[in-house]
Order: structure tokens, then sequence, then C-alpha cells
């Protein structure tokens, strides 16, 4: 059997037609729905906050690390650790600073009870008065390494 | 001396007839186009090799043709018949391939969509050359433009033609160069080879991850048939985008695809035998192949021309040429096409969107037909 007689009995005009429309609309479904991909991304990357704060993080994905994140919740007692730990703070802000510089960044850093460990820093020498306000920063450490030389 | 005799008409020489002979010529053509002149060579080199093992004459019974229970051949032939080379090579492929310049531009999806035109035109001549349907439809799919493709679906319906159909479609691949460019030529004029695209925006890591997961759905629930090529294409790309399997992307894209390509190629020119190759039915699938090849491209580039009528950003027409899904050569053609008249025209990543959704819809295309063709 050949010729249209052979297309007529194989169904062969019908699968064409069919075939053709169905790859046609598939692609043609998958093409709109990725051109709407960017925007529902869009979308949901700027979704109102309220919807953000619903979506809380497992706590296994930890948040990723920021400059105050490995501060511990509660000082040690000792205040030479404590110094140590603010030492990254006075570098940042310079030699001599004031001491409500110092206080604002401990806080922004979220370094807990910075209005205390501050008085104790006084009391210890550790912030040394320079005047009008501006303090240096002598930890202890550095005193005993001096005596050393 | 019978001793002697016997061996002697044992070998190659005493049993070989004209067939093998063409069909060796075939080899050395394949394997000349492969090495010399680099015409796919990763295709042509495994395949044009395994036409001279599989066309070395050999005592019937011994367990050595590929079409022989238990020879080792015919055990690595499996892979084919089975439809198992082809999901891995296209595991590799998802693993290779970009899907950003599609995301950017999902509109070229289109051009993709109406390259597949070719397959059907051709089912209708393959009816009307008096090919049962199941052989009409594998055929058909040569199209596409898609070697595993082809060979996926010939080995569900049309076993038999596996030889041809799969020579035919690599053959036809492989002449790109020759095949395309004319018909590009043919129905644009400078003017519309002269468009320039706009460039294409930026697409997130984010898209680029959930647009494998989605497609999967969307085709694959369109049509299941299609699961083993585009669920392994699709799975092999997430690998690749996830970013946190980049271990197995790696192998996808390398160890997993060339071992899939050396054992297809190798069966698939082992299985041109000269007497199961070389017949009339052979000569009309190349005939039909090049149909079939000509009005995939020549439908993607009119398509183009037609959609050009509706939109305010011109595409340019030669873009769909590469809507077959021969990755990456007709994308390099239409961009080689481009810049033979303007140089500074980069088609490239265009072209390579409209080829990448060529492999969506080729291998959608043969997910239909096959459960066409189950419920006759």
């Amino acid at each position: 059997m050949y010729g249209f007689h052979a297309i007529t009995t194989h169904n062969g005009w019908a699968m064409a037609f069919v075939g053709a429309l169905i790859v046609f609309s598939g692609l043609v479904v998958l093409s709109s729905v990725i051109s709407q991909l960017y925007k529902v991304l869009l979308f949901w990357e700027k979704r109102h906050p309220i919807f953000k704060n619903n979506n809380k993080m497992p706590e296994d994905d930890a948040p990723e690390e920021t400059p105050g994140s490995h501060v511990p919740k509660e000082f040690p007692t000792d205040l030479d650790e404590t110094a140590r730990l603010y030492q990254s703070l006075v570098e940042e802000i310079g030699e001599t600073f004031y001491l409500s510089k110092l206080y604002e960044v401990a806080k922004k850093n979220d370094f807990p009870h910075p209005h205390i460990t501050l008085t104790a820093f006084r009391e210890a020498e550790i912030l040394v008065p320079y005047g009008d306000g501006v303090f240096g920063w002598n930890p202890r450490t550095e005193n005993k390494d001096n005596e050393n030389d | 001396m019978d001793l002697l005799f016997q061996f002697l008409s044992n070998t190659g020489y005493y049993l070989a007839d004209y067939r093998n002979v063409i069909m060796i010529v075939v080899g050395f053509i394949f394997l000349y186009l492969g090495t010399a002149k680099e015409y796919e060579p990763l295709l042509l080199v495994p395949i044009g090799f395994g036409i001279l093992v599989g066309n070395i004459p050999f005592f019937k019974g011994f367990g050595l043709g590929i079409y022989e229970n238990n020879s080792v051949l015919h055990y690595l032939y499996f892979g084919v018949t089975s439809g198992l080379y082809p999901s891995i090579v296209f595991l590799g492929l998802g693993a290779m391939t970009d899907f950003s310049s599609l995301l950017a531009r999902p509109v070229l999806m289109l051009l993709g969509a109406a390259a597949q035109m070719g397959i059907f035109f051709t089912l209708l001549g393959a009816l009307a050359l008096g090919f049962l349907p199941k052989e009409a439809a594998s055929i058909a799919i040569i199209g596409g433009a898609d070697g595993p493709t082809s060979i996926f679906l010939t080995a569900k319906l049309a076993p038999h033609l596996i030889g041809p159909i799969a020579i035919a479609a690599y053959s036809y691949m492989a002449l790109i160069p020759v095949i395309q460019p004319p018909i590009m030529r043919l129905l644009t004029n400078r003017k519309e080879r002269l468009i320039r695209m706009a460039e294409l925006r930026e697409v997130s890591k984010k898209e680029r991850i959930i647009f494998p997961a989605v497609a999967v759905i969307l085709c694959c629930f369109l049509a299941p048939a299609s699961i083993p090529l585009l669920g392994t294409f699709f799975f092999g790309n997430f690998l690749k985008e996830c970013g946190v399997a980049n271990r197995l992307a790696q192998t996808a894209r390398t160890a997993i695809i060339d071992t899939a390509t050396i054992l297809l190629g190798l069966t698939v020119g082992a299985s041109t035998q000269g007497d199961v190759f070389l017949t009339p039915k052979s000569v009309a699938i190349f005939f039909l192949g090049a149909v079939a090849f000509s009005i995939a491209t020549a439908s993607g580039v009119i398509f183009a021309k037609i959609l050009n009528l509706f939109l305010k950003e011109k595409i340019n027409p030669l873009l769909g040429a590469a809507g077959v899904s021969a990755v990456p050569g007709s994308a390099r053609e239409v961009h080689l096409v481009g810049q033979s008249e303007d140089p500074e025209n980069f088609l490239l990543m265009h072209a390579m969107a409209c080829n990448s959704s060529g492999v969506i819809g080729s291998a959608i295309c043969a997910g239909i037909l096959w459960s066409f063709m189950v419920v006759l």
C-alpha cells in the first residue's frame, strides 16, 4: 500500500496533526512558565517581611557568621578574657576613641552588658582616660608583656 | 591438508561477499570524515570502526556476530536495543547543557517546537512510501536530528531498522555544514540575516535550578513515554545546576557519557552487517532522512519569519535552523552563516537556546510517537 491511501489507512493525517499540536502546545506551555519564572522568584524575594518571618530557618541552617556572632551569650568572668574579645572592636574604631563609640559598637555586635563591661574596664585601667572624654586601650596582657621587657 | 582447507574456508577472505566489502568502504569513509575532516569525530569514529568490526565475515554459529545470541557484541548491543545507552547519553547531555540563554529568551523555545515539524512531514512521507506505521515513526524521528532519540525510538518500535536509521541520523548530523546553510540562505534575505539579537538578560542561579525540576514535570506529564530520555536529561541538568553534586555532574558529563557514546557508536556501527543493512529499505530511509532533516531546518526558519510578523523585537530567522536538536552543530552553523554576513553579529548563544529546546522537543516527539504506536 502506497501514497495517500497508505497514509489514510494508517491514520497518518491524524497522527501528524495531533502529534505536531501536542509538541507545539507542550513547548508553548513550558516557555510560558519559564518566562514567568523570574517574576515569581522576584516576587518571592521581595515578599512582605511578615511572610518572611513565618518561614523561620531550621536550627540546623545556621545563619552566616557575622562579626559579632562568635560572641558568647554570657561573657567569661575573667576580665582579661573579656578584654581579648573587645580587642577586635578597638582595632576597628582606632587607637583613641570616645567611650560612647566603643559602647555603640559593642552593642551593635551583640556583646552582652556593654555598660557594665566598660565600667569594669575603666576600674581595671584597661580603658585609659586621655581627657575630654577620649579613651585609649591598654589591656593588662600588654602591661605584662611590657613588664617582662 | 583438510584441516588447512577447513581453516581457510572459515576465514573472512573466503566468506566475504560484495556487501561486506561495500560496508567496509563505508566504514573507512566514516573514519576518514571523522578523523581527517573532523565531522562529528566523537560519533563517526566509533561508528566507523564499528562498521569495520561488524562487517568482518565470520562463520555463522560461532557466537561472534552482533545478531547471534551469547556473543560479546550481542551483549553490548543490549544497551542499544533496550534504550539504555540513549538514556545514559541524555544524562550526560543534561549535565553539559546550560539553559541560561533559553531562560533569558523563552520565546526561542517556539523555534525548537517548529523545527519538529520535519518529523511529522516525514511520518507522512514514510507511510506514503509503504513503510508500516512503526517503521515510519522510527524513520520520521530522524527529522529531530538527534541520534540517541532516533535510536531509542527505533529500538522500541522497529529494532530491525536500528542500523540504517542510526547511520542516517548520525550521517546527517555530521553533514550539517553541507545541508543547512543552503536552506538557510534560500529562505532568508540578506536584511533578515543581518538582524542582531538583543543582549540576553542575566539569569539567576535559582532560575537555573528550578527549571529542570519544573520542565521534567511539565514535559513528562504531557508525554510520559519520553521519561527515559527527558527524565535523565533534566536530572543531569539538575545535578549541574544545584551546585551540591558537582562530582556527580562532572562524572555524568565526562566518564559516563563518554562510555555510553563509545559503546553506542561501536555497536550501532557493528549492527550494519552488509546482509542486514544493504537493502532497498535502507536506501529509502536515507532518502527520507535527508527530507526530514531539510524540512526540519526549513520549518524552523519559516516559523521564525512568521513570528517576526508579530514581534516588536525581531528574531534573526537563521535561528530557526538551530531548532533541530543537533547540539551544538546546528547552533555553530547558524552562528557562522550569521557571521558571514556580519562578522560582529554573535548568534551562538541565541542559537544554543533553540538547540536545547530542540532536544526537549524531539524527545517529546519520540514519546508522542511511541504512545501513538502502542494503541495501533
